[in-house]
């Protein structure tokens, strides 16, 4: 009985867990159109560089939000 | 006939009457840049010249820089030291330990990401025309000023502080006409240098005209 609400509970944080990841997802998104931007506005030659790390930024949320939703 | 120190004291003035020509090599930290190169921005027209090129002083950074150094430390010294003297009602499994870590980690990385946009996208740049601060201030808010070198009224600034002080930054001020909005240079490094540029071209502009 005990055990059914742990696993019960773990379900619901686990949801949660997912719906707050997908909510970084999207301000990750939003970095890099941000970025794209801000790049129109001011060309310099460490732009891609920066461009880079965004990309990476969201490919990272996006592996944490799989990696959450396999081994939860 | 002029004597050895007439000739040098002429010397000394011929020095001084040259201009100093210094171009600034950007790099990604660049702060403060006299005629860069391979520098364009929004609005720029084609035989504008770009003068002066600022950002915030770095030092600026120092607070979200120590930040990171925080938050990336924290899961390896500080939570398991507060975990000594804590105990919970249910053992965390394994899978969110590690998922837990891993979105911190990625967290971090975006706040870093996020602090260093902000500092590199909010420029300041004084042209041979006009003076444009273009502000990067939240996610999605970007605001857009600009100053005519006619337009220009007074201009000052006020540095104050240990901090800005000992690395020599300050904030510098653009009054312009009634109806223009004034334009604030932030912690922009040697604002006294700056609020001289603008002088000399405004002194330009006026014999020009």
């Amino acid at each position: 009985m005990n055990g059914d609400i742990t696993n019960i509970i773990f379900i619901l944080f686990k949801f949660l867990i997912l719906f707050g990841f997908g909510l970084y997802i999207v301000f990750a998104s939003v970095i890099l159109r941000q970025e794209q931007l801000m790049a129109q506005v001011l060309e310099e030659s460490f732009e891609p560089v920066l461009r880079f790390a965004s990309i990476l930024h969201l490919i990272a949320a996006i592996a944490v939000f799989l990696l959450a939703l396999l081994i939860l | 006939m002029p004597t050895v120190f007439e000739e040098k004291k002429k010397e000394k003035i011929l020095v001084n009457r040259v201009p100093l020509v210094e171009r600034t090599i950007m790099t990604p930290l660049t702060s403060f840049a006299v005629s860069p190169e391979g520098i364009r921005f929004e609005t720029q027209e084609k035989e504008e010249k770009v003068v002066l090129f600022l950002r915030q002083h770095l030092v600026v950074l120092l607070g979200p820089t120590l930040l990171v150094i925080l938050l990336a430390l924290s899961p390896v010294l500080l939570f398991p030291f507060l975990l000594q003297f804590l105990t919970l009602p249910i053992d965390v499994p394994i899978q969110y330990v590690v998922v837990g870590t891993a979105f911190w980690y990625v967290v971090t990385f975006g706040y870093a990401l996020m602090s260093f946009l902000r500092w590199f996208f909010n420029i300041y740049v004084v042209t041979d025309k006009r003076i444009v601060d273009i502000d990067f201030l939240h996610l999605l808010y970007k605001e857009f000023s600009e100053a005519r070198l006619e337009r220009i009224q007074d201009i000052n600034f006020k540095s104050g502080g240990i901090f800005a002080a000992f690395f020599d930054y300050g904030d510098a001020y653009v009054q312009t006409a009634a109806e223009m909005p004034n334009i604030e240079f932030v912690a922009v490094p040697q604002p006294a240098k700056v609020v001289e540029t603008i002088s000399d071209l405004l002194e330009k502009q006026k014999i020009s005209s």
